[in-house]
């Protein structure tokens, strides 16, 4: 009981550096894993099999080698040490944590995105084409909010990994909620208690995430419920 | 900062990355095999829905799922010994259980991680086999032995077969995470080379590259078998 | 088949962790923080840590097995029977020792502050003025260590940044990630010596365990509480090594001066 009231203040500590750490790499990898499952869509070969190789090279090896490979790798090269703008991102456990799991994510939300895209139904585009849409109305209005519907439950898995991901920042210094466990640990030596405590703090976030997801995917899906059902859905979601 | 290629090659490193990767390969294939037999009893539990078992699958795979890989092998490293050690000399296997430990408690632990997302694929499959399949061998007066052998494994393991390439994936890349508690294999010797040589960019990339391949070669073979599992085409 | 696989991983298993023989001593080391313990390409470990356990093991007459493990994971490991004994430059103090016994101390050496030749803390002679001074400052220290804890306790305002090995955060003070460092003297006076160090110097303060008791009473070999018979062997054989001077001849060699600590 001493334990716990000793463990959690500190380990809720290192819950506000996991949170910003997963908000930031997800803002950022989303975005560049939108790019990347573009790209793959590309008729130019070599845009294609960029995006193709970055996808097979980040979800081929595990994220920590690629957290230390930027950390203690890129540190290590001299031009990135004398240019201020990628010292700045370098010189800090946490931005190099951000970084390599904003790149990690990318690679597996371009797949994911990838395969919405594709299962977006090909008669749509076309209606959307002969209607005179520009290519840009046309992915905002129709193929984006296609793919993203039927890329959510995927997804949703992604963010799940990612919570669990910002773990591997506790070996590059950054204290988040499993570096203050692994201080607490060689303090107490209660080796089960803070990691047990630790788990469930991860689990607890990662069910609140699951659920926030399941509303998204409710409200998306609003158009395959009978009316008055959605009506009550929305009712819920408003209490 | 003058570290080339050369000195890894004199260092001995060269060798020690193999045997690191040997390592790798090795707690990845038998984890994988217990991840599996973990993943088809649980599955088929869920899928019968046995009452009582069923809720312990499931809590089972979910504080796998939202549980990070690092904080189960640290608990399960540092905080299960006295278990494991009474376990293991219960069977009559003390001297294992003290020659390998950490090699033991590695393949407990990502077996457990791959063992929870087995249960999902598996589960899933069992799940898609049309019911008027089995029903039919029912009412032809199978013994249900024989209805598992016949009708429903077969299935299972074409329609699992993707899911389960990509628990494979994920099970070698988790390998990488024991590295942190010690057991020598391909990321460990990476992380000593990069400390005693004052060189990780060299020593990371190199480990980078050998996990590529293993995903690679890997992702080939599977690609082959699945090839040969899917159903005939009609001609 | 299964058979073969079997045989294989029990010899990869056996290749990983070393097979397990009658007389065998199983040491943990780091492995990882010079010249106390250093291992290379082939897991063979070298330093003063090495030379202590090989001599022991001469003395008590076992084969010496090392298993080199993170720092921070060392006391859990030998609870964990991974290994029988500890030797790795560990420093006896009050918390260690409601988890594992300690043997008599056999080294003791003063602990440094390292920084930047240009740094703002590079002139202070002072303990105290030097603790209030990295108000602000980042400072590396190895986890688990008693300097992490003397840091946690003395100079809460300074941002402390825990490293896994000392290579890692040797590699960070390089990299002017960090900066400062607190290890013990000889550690640091490895890093100093190399070329990336060059730009580095003490800060001219002894740091010793009558400062803080968070420093511990001198370096002992890790044994688990109830092993009070080999605890009591190796105690004879450290006293008598330390007497007939096995133990300063080798501290000679790996840090050039005398750290034994006279038997007690």
């Amino acid at each position: 009981m001493e334990l716990i009231q000793l463990a959690v203040p500190v380990l809720l500590k290192g819950l506000w550096m996991t949170l910003t750490l997963t908000a930031i790499s997800v803002a950022i990898g989303f975005n560049l894993g939108l790019g990347l499952a573009l790209m793959r869509g590309s008729e130019n070969p070599w845009v294609s099999g960029f995006a193709r190789g970055y996808s097979t090279a980040f979800r081929g090896t595990p994220l920590l080698v690629q957290i230390f490979l930027i950390y203690y790798g890129l540190g290590q090269i001299k031009f990135i040490h004398d240019t201020p703008v990628l010292w700045w991102i370098v010189s800090e456990g946490s931005r190099c944590a951000v970084l390599a799991l904003a790149l990690n994510t990318a690679a597996y939300t371009s797949e994911i995105l990838r395969g919405g895209l594709v299962a977006v139904p090909v008669g749509l585009v076309e209606a959307a084409k002969a209607c005179g849409m520009s290519r840009m109305v046309r992915f905002r209005r129709i193929e984006f909010p296609l793919a993203i519907r039927q890329a959510l439950p995927a997804y949703g898995n992604e963010l799940v990994l990612m919570v669990k991901g910002t773990s591997l920042a506790s070996t590059i210094t950054v204290l988040e909620i499993t570096g203050y466990a692994k201080r607490l640990m060689s303090q107490t030596f209660a080796i089960f208690e803070v990691f047990a405590i630790a788990g469930v703090l991860y689990l607890i976030l990662n069910l609140a995430l699951i659920g926030a997801i399941r509303l998204v995917e409710r409200r998306l899906m609003r158009h395959t419920q009978p009316a008055a059902q959605s009506l009550a859905a929305d009712a819920v979601q408003a209490v | 900062m003058e570290f080339g290629l050369l000195q890894v090659w004199e260092g001995g490193w060269i060798g020690a990355i193999l045997r690191g990767a040997a390592v790798t390969i090795a707690v990845g294939v038998a984890s994988m095999i217990f991840g599996l037999i973990i993943g088809t009893i649980c599955g088929l539990i869920k899928w019968r829905a046995v009452f009582g078992l069923s809720q312990l699958v499931d809590l089972y795979t979910s504080v796998i799922r939202g549980v990070p890989e690092l904080l189960i092998i640290y608990l399960l490293f540092f905080g299960s010994v006295e278990f494991v050690t009474k376990i293991a000399t219960a069977f009559g296997f003390a001297e294992l259980a003290d020659a390998g430990y950490a090699f033991f408690i590695t393949v407990a632990a990502i077996s457990a991680i791959s063992g929870a997302y087995s249960t999902e694929v598996i589960r899933g499959a069992l799940a898609a086999i049309p019911k008027g399949h089995i029903e039919a061998a029912v009412a032809l007066g199978l013994p249900s032995r024989r209805i598992f052998a016949r009708i429903i494994a077969p299935q299972m393991l074409r329609i699992a077969f993707p899911g389960i390439n990509n628990v494979w994936q994920t099970t070698i890349k988790d390998t990488a995470l024991v590295s942190v508690v010690g057991l020598q294999e391909l990321m460990r010797t990476a992380f000593i080379g990069a400390g005693s040589t004052r060189n990780p960019l060299i020593f990371y990339a190199i480990a980078a590259i050998v996990y590529l391949m293993i995903t690679l070669i890997s992702q080939v073979g599977f690609n082959k078998v699945e090839a040969v599992l899917s159903p005939r085409k009609a001609s | 088949m299964k058979l073969k696989v079997l045989s294989l991983i029990a010899l990869l298993a056996g290749a990983a962790t070393g097979a397990q023989a009658e007389g065998q001593l199983k040491i943990g080391t780091e492995g990882a923080y010079p010249p106390w313990s250093m291992a290379d390409a082939n897991g063979a470990v070298t330093g003063f840590d090495a030379d202590v356990g090989n001599m022991l093991c001469t003395k008590l007459a076992m084969e010496c097995v090392f298993v080199v493990q993170a720092f921070d994971g060392l006391i859990p490991a030998l609870q964990a029977k991974q290994f029988d004994i500890i030797i790795s430059g560990m420093s006896i103090t009050a918390d260690r020792k409601k988890e594992i016994n300690f043997s008599t101390g056999y080294a003791e050496l003063a602990n440094k502050v390292v920084v930047a030749k240009d740094s703002d803390l590079a002139g202070i002679t002072e303990i105290p003025a030097l603790l209030a001074a990295l108000d602000g400052h980042s400072v590396g220290v190895q986890a688990g260590t008693t300097h992490a804890h003397f840091m946690e306790k003395l100079a809460p305002t300074a941002t402390l940044k825990s490293y896994g090995t000392l290579d890692e955060m040797q590699i960070d003070l390089a990299n002017g990630r960090v900066d400062a460092g607190f290890a013990d003297a000889s550690a640091l006076q490895s890093f100093l010596d190399k070329p990336e160090g060059a730009d580095f110097q003490f800060v001219p303060v002894n740091i010793t365990s009558t400062y803080d008791p968070t420093l511990g009473e001198g370096i002992g070999v890790g044994i688990r509480q109830d092993d009070t018979e080999l605890k009591a062997k190796i105690d004879t054989a450290l006293c008598e090594l330390i007497a007939d001077g096995s133990i300063k001849a080798s501290s000679e060699k790996w840090f050039k001066m005398d750290i034994s600590r006279p038997c007690q």
